[in-house]
């Protein structure tokens, strides 16, 4: 049982605003800066120096954190401002909530963020474990379900999940969360399949969860803030094509820390002008980069891509990929936004139609629902990025809780190599928690792998 | 008990005299693995449903290459079998996508050993009319394709034959279960499991046979069953293992009832004989006491549990989970917290499924759990 503690979201806050102002020259050797980092734990110098050592992801970080702290201000603030919470997992639309004026918390965003927190997420994996949760549950919402229970987060007014049919664990923890704290839930079915029939009742059960959460809240659902929210959406997915044009082109010139900062954005912050604030900035650096020929030093080896999930409680493999092994991030699976449709803004039938059929495309829903080698699945998703992107090599973290992706691992990546002779490497981990497997374990690892590329 | 000994025999081996026979007629076999594949399709069609388990694998070697360590043990038993050839006798196989873990296996299995018929009928997450309409598309999906593969042609005759004689199955052994209610049980739980075992691999009306024997066998027991032992309740994960049940009631319990998807869960509730056949099957087998897997119907789950609990007189409650299955794992939680709230002592239990299973820590965790209760 973890001590007291002040209210995580406060903090998280504090933590932003104090990296939302990263100055542009900015020498991490100097001795100010390095008697600084002394005072931080490991964890927390490794995700410092990933995004604050090399100027342009510095430049780019600034801009997102300030724009998580303003996000988390307003979830912290929500009550006081008479709006309603609804906690969804990341493959659920946050444009509706915002034309619905109820603030979204992405259950994976949080718990990912809560790495920011002085006593870090073990404790509270811990405890919701401690509480009841099987510890085979995945740790990418566990340390949500930790937080609620140590009540350094308060309860949100809804749940709205929409992995039920993609992922067992994801959608089990929601009702978990709602049958505890007796907080109302809302789910929305996955079909097994990737057809018009499928996206029409995927769509439909979209039309039914927007409908009811009308209905709980009371709010009436505002076309012209969804408009605005999916037009600035739709520009933010056009500049994530443009950075990934620049993803293909070999040196890579875009910075592999893009991805963190990008997935944040896209998961939790699309249609806001925060998120295409973010987006215009990184595309600039990026530019930047690319004509200054810039790439991943002190040259680009190898161009990697993690098959599913990537390392998220220490943000320090990207650094050390860039700027150690001349390793090329190109992106893991939850970036992977390529089959995202631009959304017709005409009217509300046609945004939601947009949302739903982009809901439905999003990273794992799209490639975990069906069967591996059905059409818009994982594996031919897999063997279009590989090859699109021209990836040398691809690894799968071997995220503990994700049983279905170990249960299909070896016949993907078997044949990824057979039709496009990429290897893979299959490691043992846990995506939020360092004790399954250390940072330092995975890198060597990693080095004895990209070692048999040579 | 002659048909008991008959069941019990039946139970013991995957490709049974029964099946041997059938097979000798000429007639399809075709196996299924979860309790949302609706049966009656396929015995309307004179092809033999035949539920897959992990039942005497030995150990799960060659699956664990495909389907790893952190999957489920009765998925990677049923797949160590497909591997070894045991289930050949089988002409095809159809898969619900139940959890992540049993659509893995469809996956390796198709990828690696399949069938000449192998069919994936997904079933939606949540109980609502749009998902009873997406379940109709998909059944009317699975019956085409059946019909399509074996040349057969399905008569709403014979679907409501099937009916019938699945509703009369069902009859039977809810006079079963009631006669395990009383104070001196016929069978133990151990003998029930075996019962209800081999009636997933035999065809139907021979099996309606054997229980109305049985029942017209069935005495209560001598030693006046309860007879100082305690009542219990086994709910949870899959569970087909008679000799689990034994190891359990070998330490002064027996058991009264279940929540299983291969027992009480799978039976309770009967198919309406008026109207359209298909139409009322689709609404029995979308609407039957629901798994884990359907998410937001936990009260009904726990209501179903209420309901095994005052009808049998439990005194406690066994909620188990094969490791790994995250969705009864979670709800044993959520269920454990309110019914003991209802007075009622519960223990859960995290198990391996066959092989893997650990027996001597599991007599230990029971012998603990009956001298909490008062045994």
């Amino acid at each position: 049982m973890p001590e007291a503690r002040r209210n995580a979201l406060e903090r998280m806050v504090e933590t932003f605003n104090m990296t939302s102002d990263l100055p542009e020259e900015l020498d991490v050797e100097s001795p100010p800066v390095q008697a600084l980092l002394a005072t931080l734990t490991e964890s927390q110098r490794s995700n410092f120096l990933a995004m604050a050592s090399d100027p342009g992801v510095r430049k780019m970080s600034s801009v997102s954190n300030a724009a998580m702290a303003k996000y988390w201000d307003a979830v912290l603030s929500a009550r006081d401002r008479g709006k309603k919470i609804a906690f969804i997992p990341f493959n659920c639309s946050p444009e509706i909530f915002h034309a619905l004026d109820i603030v979204p918390v992405g259950v994976e965003v949080l718990n990912s963020f809560a790495i920011v927190l002085e006593e870090g997420i073990h404790e509270y994996l811990d405890l919701a474990v401690e509480r009841g949760l099987p510890d085979t549950m995945c740790s990418a919402q566990r340390g949500v379900v930790g937080l609620l229970e140590a009540g350094v987060v308060e309860k949100p007014d809804f749940l709205v999940n929409g992995a039920a049919g993609s992922c067992d664990p994801n959608s089990k923890i929601f009702e978990y969360m709602s049958e505890k704290w007796d907080i109302p839930a809302l789910y929305l079915d996955v079909p097994y399949s990737h057809d018009r029939r499928a996206i029409d009742y995927y769509t439909e059960g979209y039309r039914e969860v927007v409908a009811a959460l009308q209905e709980l809240s009371g709010n009436k659902l505002d076309e012209d803030r969804l408009r605005e929210a999916c037009r600035l959406t739709n520009q933010c997915t056009e500049i994530i094509m443009e950075i990934n044009d620049m993803k293909r082109q070999v040196p890579n010139p875009v910075p592999n820390y893009y991805n963190l900062n990008h997935l944040a954005q896209k998961l939790m912050l699309v249609g806001t002008p925060d998120a295409l604030d973010f987006y215009e900035t990184a595309l600039e650096v990026c530019k930047e980069r690319m004509e200054k020929g810039l790439h991943v030093l002190p040259e680009e080896k190898i161009r990697f891509m993690m098959m599913y999930t990537g390392i998220y409680f220490d943000q320090g493999l990207h650094h050390w990929f860039q700027e150690e092994m001349g390793v090329s991030y190109i992106m893991d699976l939850l970036v992977f936004f390529d089959f995202n449709p631009i959304i017709d803004t005409t009217n509300v039938d046609t945004m939601i139609s947009g949302l739903a059929e982009g809901m439905l495309s999003l990273p794992m829903t799209r490639q975990l629902k069906g069967s591996w080698d059905m059409p818009a699945n994982w594996l031919e998703d897999l063997l279009y990025y590989v090859d699109t992107y021209k990836a040398d090599c691809i690894a799968f973290t071997g995220h503990a809780a994700c049983k279905q992706v170990w249960g299909i691992y070896r016949i993907v990546a078997d044949e990824v190599r057979r039709q496009l002779g990429v290897p893979s490497l299959r490691l043992e981990g846990d995506g939020w928690d360092s004790r399954v497997t250390s940072l330092d374990v995975i890198k060597e690892q990693f080095t004895e792998f990209f070692e048999t590329l040579a | 008990m002659r048909a008991f000994q008959e069941l019990a025999e039946v139970s013991r081996t995957l490709e049974n005299s029964h099946v041997d026979a059938w097979k000798r007629d000429g007639k399809k076999v075709v196996g299924f693995v979860c309790s949302y594949m609706p049966e009656e399709i396929l015995h309307a069609l004179d092809i033999l449903p035949y539920r897959i388990t992990g039942k005497g694998a030995q150990d799960t070697s060659h699956a664990d290459s495909y389907l790893t360590r952190v999957n489920c043990s009765f998925a990677r038993s049923c797949l160590e079998l497909g591997f070894l050839g045991q289930y050949d006798f089988l002409d095809g196989a159809v898969w619900n996508n139940g959890c992540d873990h049993i659509r893995r296996c469809y996956d390796n299995w198709k990828a690696k050993i399949p069938f000449p018929f192998m069919y994936m009928l997904p079933v939606p997450h949540k109980i609502s009319p749009q998902g009873r309409e997406w379940y109709k598309g998909e059944v009317l999906k699975f019956r085409s394709a059946v019909e399509d593969h074996f040349g057969v042609e399905l008569s709403s005759k014979k679907l409501s034959d099937a009916v019938s004689t699945y509703n009369e199955t069902r009859n039977l052994l809810r006079r079963l279960y009631d006669l395990r209610t009383g104070d001196s049980p016929p069978f133990t739980g151990a003998e029930v499991l075996t019962i209800l075992s081999a009636g997933t691999s035999i065809p139907r009306a021979e099996y309606n046979r054997l229980l109305r024997e049985l029942l017209e066998e069935a005495k209560p027991h001598p030693d006046g069953a309860s007879n100082g032992k305690v009542r219990l309740l086994v709910a949870g994960s899959l569970m087909d293992d008679a000799e689990f049940i034994a190891n359990v009631e070998d330490l002064g319990a027996i058991v009264v009832t279940d929540a299983l998807c291969f027992g009480a869960k799978n039976f309770w509730n009967l198919t309406d004989e008026g109207g359209d056949s298909l139409e009322n099957l689709i609404d029995r087998y979308y609407e039957h006491p629901p798994c884990p897997r359907m998410t937001g119907a936990y009260p009904q789950r726990l209501a179903f549990l209420r309901e095994q609990i005052e009808r049998a007189d439990v005194k406690g409650v066994i909620l188990q989970h094969i490791k790994f299955c995250d969705l009864h794992g979670t709800d044993n939680a959520l269920l454990k917290r309110d019914l003991e709230k209802d007075g009622i002592p519960v223990m859960e239990l995290e198990r391996q499924y066959g092989p893997l299973a650990d027996a001597g820590r599991i007599r230990t965790r029971v012998q603990a759990f009956l001298e909490r209760i008062g045994a």
